[in-house]
């Protein structure tokens, strides 16, 4: 078996509680109450990416897609069906995950390395590389909260890219940020893809898409509804979106992608 | 339950890098920093103390020492469950975005106040030295009582984070309990007055009943094995008769017995919904 990630038959529900018992009062007298409501984000889905492969993965906002990075990452557990990942995970699903605006910008790099799981003895050696990545030399040791929104996004991105592990899943954090910063978020994910990492990829940006992966799966109400080549899978959500647009979006979905050709 | 603890220590250096951010950020802005750790216990112990020997006028030479040794341990208690009852749910952001060990949170903040209890600690045995004070003979047993109490408190800690999550009574109840148990613990008063009464009123078992608090035998146990016993002068009395009992080990193991259980009963409760968090909205 050679393929990196393997979901069989998964499906994940959320419980959509209509006014849950978040104290023990209500709990008391949820005999009372409705029972949740079961929100299927992601059912039936089959999916295997081989080892090296790069996989988008595209979709209406709401069609589950970052529902399929979380429970492949493991922060959620699948309701039924089966997840098979192998080799070491990293999700980068935020950047500056747990950043804290009181510690100078050297104490978040350490925080938020060991948040993603990397050794603190392994982000001293790479700690230089970092802040030099970030272009933040001059600021390090100031506390964060005097940061631009722009200098904690450089920062964050400096620390998540020294993540080593075999399969990365990228949401869609990567998209925001002005031309120069984009252009080195791209180009170090064409660095992990020479390395042979399995990469999965979540973006409305269908240009992106389109440089990036070789393979798409257009998600579309928690069911996979297309999976191939990516040109011919971006071309067929493209025009049924467009075409949706034309009809004034009736199913609530709202097409946000800037690339619809 | 061992590859949730080996999934722990592979993510242990998140758990030192928390506990340093919370060490970092707690005293930041103030010019005391640290010392504030201290300086609390220290009010509330030299208050107290004016209160039971000059408004209640109780007489136990040297009460404020009695009191301080067992002020310091249910300190720890009390902060770390406070501190702890909030940590899953003040990171809830974090917990959908990233993968990590999720009782890291709790732990951390029962790991960062050991380490203010342990500084107050050593304080409070240079305090010892200066004042000249005998050093008991048991005093070795001081780090199995930390120990012990350490496996308590994150247990509970594991436990009441957990369940703070879903419901956030918790934490209101935790700060009543926290209030009630200050009493039920023989911190401003010695375990004998409670020995005393009870004995003396026949109900020996229930007096076994009240030390089976973990908590309380941890607490007389620091007072014992950190102070010589305390003795009333002759020709004083007090109105408890109040004469120090030597340390019970049975009581001691007991307790032990108990934290084990509790922390890992609190971690297997903790893990059997830690995955569940994320989805809490």
């Amino acid at each position: 078996m050679d393929n990196a990630i393997e979901l069989q038959g998964l499906g994940k529900a959320f419980k959509l509680w209509h006014g849950r018992p978040n104290t023990l009062k209500s709990l008391a007298l949820s005999f009372r109450r409705p029972k949740p409501e079961e929100l299927w984000a992601l059912k039936g889905i089959d999916l295997a990416v081989a080892r090296g492969e790069t996989l988008a993965v595209i979709g209406l906002n709401g069609s589950g897609k970052s529902t399929l990075l979380g429970v492949i990452g493991r922060i959620y557990r699948p309701t039924c069906g089966k997840v098979v990942v192998r080799g070491r995970i990293s999700a980068l699903l935020e950047l500056g995950a747990g950043f804290h605006p009181d510690l100078t910008g050297i104490e978040n790099i350490y925080l938020n390395g060991a948040i993603l799981g990397i050794k603190t003895r392994d982000m001293k050696a790479k700690v230089d590389e970092i802040v030099a990545f970030a272009e933040l030399q001059r600021f390090i040791d100031t506390p964060i909260k005097a940061y631009s929104k722009g200098m904690v996004m450089r920062l964050g991105f400096a620390v998540a890219v020294q993540v080593n592990p075999d399969v990365l899943l990228v949401d869609e954090v990567l998209a925001v940020g002005d031309e120069a910063f984009q252009a080195k978020c791209y180009g170090k994910i064409g660095e992990f893809q020479q390395a042979g990492k399995t990469i999965v990829f979540v973006s409305h940006d269908l240009d992106a898409v389109r440089r990036v992966a070789s393979r798409a799966v257009w998600l579309d109400q928690g069911a996979v509804r297309a999976d191939g080549p990516t040109d011919g899978v971006v071309e067929a959500y493209a025009s049924r979106v467009g075409r949706d647009i034309g009809k004034g979006g009736t199913d609530g979905g709202r097409a946000d992608g800037p690339g619809v050709a | 339950m061992l590859s949730e603890l080996s999934e722990l220590f592979r993510y242990r250096d998140l758990l030192f890098q928390l506990v340093a951010r919370d060490l970092k950020v707690r005293y930041k802005n103030s010019v005391l920093g640290f010392f504030w750790s201290l300086i609390n216990p220290l009010v509330q112990v030299a208050t107290i103390t004016i209160v039971v020997r000059y408004i209640m006028r109780v007489e136990i030479p040297n009460y404020s020492a009695y009191l301080l040794v067992a002020y310091l341990p249910w300190m720890f208690f009390q902060m770390s469950l406070m501190d702890a009852s909030q940590s899953v749910l003040m990171h809830h952001d974090l917990l959908k975005k990233v993968y990590f060990p999720r009782e890291v949170l709790p732990l951390s903040m029962v790991v960062a106040n050991l380490i203010h209890f342990l500084l107050a600690l050593v304080v409070f045995f240079i305090y010892l030295l200066v004042l000249r004070a005998p050093i008991v003979a048991t005093w070795w047993l001081v780090p199995f009582l930390i120990a012990i109490e350490f496996l308590l408190v994150a247990g509970l800690a594991l436990f009441v984070s957990c369940l703070n999550v879903f419901y956030e009574d918790i934490k209101y109840i935790v700060s009543v309990v926290l209030n009630i148990l200050f009493y039920l613990t023989p911190i401003i008063y010695m375990s004998e007055m409670v020995y005393n009464r009870l004995h003396a009123a026949g109900r020996d078992l229930l007096f076994s009943l009240y030390l089976l608090n973990p908590l309380n035998a941890i607490v007389v146990a620091f007072r014992k094995t950190l102070l010589p016993p305390y003795s009333v002068p002759p020709g004083r009395s007090t109105p408890f008769n109040l004469q120090d009992l030597p340390l019970d080990y049975r009581l001691l193991a007991i307790a032990a017995a108990v934290s084990v259980l509790v922390a890992v009963f609190g971690y297997l409760y903790f893990n059997s919904r830690k995955w569940s968090f994320a989805e809490q909205v």
